[in-house]
């Protein structure tokens, strides 16, 4: 009888003690149970931390991130070099295009200070063609043509696609010469990123631009300036942009040759530079 | 049609350029030429009615492979290392060539050919055989054309089945 009047007695006091307690333990059972009512409660905390985070992030990790970036950039070198290949080329031509025209611009000035009969005929037809004097004497050389233009894996000087004016020799000898040609002129010379970049012969000029995994060879009839090799190495980098970088992203180049030499055709059948 | 880079490799003298020429052109020289840099030339073969291009680069003969130039290598689907059958000297370092080669083109296939097989008879080619450390893919004889086609048959039809 004691013991059953102990038992309410202690019931009662943890009655009285803990119901707060209890009250509370009730309050945050709803809340994980419903939720609704748990997100509302967390989404205020959890977006404090999240503007913490985002404001401590860069001081916090910013080592880490270079880390695991430069990681990544050294384990896909080939995979990026392929991509910001012909962009970079594009920059470098916007640069090189800047200083030509300040030489054109010199050129101009020159041929104003020249007195000679020509220069006053070529003044005449500036003035009534409405041409530029530098234009009018760089016509006056030959104009010159693109003969063949070939696209040629860079190791193994395999032939990727080719385009020709007229019948030529073996188009894949050809490729493997020049390939052989610039393997030995480039390893004889060994001076770091140097690329052989034209072959002379008589009026004829072969003119290479190399790439990550290719390179494109240009056969040309007559004399080549400056200006027209810059010309050329832009239509190659916006065919390389265009045509190649789904040939060459997963490092290894692929596809149909016959569709390839089509290409070419359409972007060099007018064979002027 | 599948093309192929495969490379005429070995000692000086051994015979690289009469195995190009006889396999490209069918003709044979006794006089000897020595290659400088390299020449490329290009066969198709048919191999069990598949077309094969097959673009030979035969390259100038060195004591040594670790002295041809990396750059002519790189690429080859298929290397034919040539030694003469006569002169030992061009089998002595084979091992360490066929290491080499191995080493700069892991996937490639690679045949060992002893050329000059005309100059022997059946005692001395079994005598030379036993002296080899690496296992001979095929004798042959530019001279006589004998086995040529064969090399390269065999050469084709391993470059197709791993294409």
């Amino acid at each position: 009888m004691g013991n059953q009047n102990d038992e309410k007695m202690l019931s009662m006091l943890r009655d009285i003690l803990l119901r707060e307690d209890r009250d509370d333990i009730a309050d945050i059972k709803d809340y994980l149970d419903d939720p609704d009512k748990l997100a509302e409660r967390i989404t205020p905390i959890v977006e404090v931390h999240i503007e913490t985070l985002k404001r401590k992030f860069p001081k916090e990790y910013q080592k880490h991130v270079t880390q695991i970036i430069e990681r990544k950039l050294k384990a896909s070198q080939d995979e990026l070099l392929d991509v910001i290949y012909p962009v970079m080329g594009k920059m470098v031509r916007k640069y090189v295009n800047h200083q030509f025209i300040s030489l054109k611009e010199n050129l101009d000035e020159t041929a104003r200070n020249l007195f000679s009969i020509k220069r006053l005929k070529n003044r005449f037809k500036s003035m009534v063609f409405g041409v530029d004097e530098s234009d009018i004497l760089l016509s006056g050389i030959d104009k010159t043509t693109i003969e063949e233009v070939f696209l040629i894996e860079r190791d193994s000087g395999l032939l990727l696609g080719h385009y020709t004016k007229n019948k030529t020799i073996d188009r894949d000898v050809v490729a493997g010469m020049l390939t052989a040609i610039k393997a030995f002129v480039e390893d004889a010379f060994s001076k770091e990123r140097q690329e052989l970049e034209m072959i002379e012969y008589g009026t004829y000029k072969v003119y290479i631009q190399s790439f990550h995994l290719y390179y494109a060879s240009i056969i040309l009839d007559g004399a080549i300036t400056t200006t027209e090799k810059d010309k050329l190495s832009a239509r190659l980098l916006d065919f390389a942009e265009s045509e190649m970088q789904n040939l060459s992203l997963n490092g290894e180049l692929g596809g149909d040759s016959e569709n390839l030499s089509a290409k070419l055709k359409e972007y060099f059948e007018n064979g002027m530079i | 049609m599948v093309s192929k880079k495969v490379i005429l490799t070995g000692n000086f003298g051994v015979g690289k350029t009469s195995l190009f020429n006889r396999f490209v052109y069918n003709r044979f020289s006794d006089k000897y030429l020595t290659t400088i840099g390299v020449k490329v030339n290009k066969k198709i073969t048919e191999v069990d009615g598949e077309e094969v291009s097959i673009l030979l680069w035969d390259i100038a003969g060195e004591v040594s492979q670790d002295k041809v130039p990396v750059s002519y290598f790189l690429g080859a689907a298929g290397i034919i290392y040539v030694f003469d059958l006569t002169r030992p000297m061009t089998y002595e370092n084979m091992d360490r060539d066929i290491d080499h080669l191995k080493q700069l083109l892991p996937d490639s296939v690679v045949k060992i050919v002893g050329n000059k097989k005309d100059l022997l008879t059946e005692e001395e080619m079994e005598s030379v055989m036993s002296e080899l450390t690496q296992k001979c893919d095929m004798t042959t004889s530019a001279k006589t054309s004998e086995n040529v086609d064969d090399l390269f048959q065999a050469l084709g039809a391993e470059l197709l089945e791993r294409s």
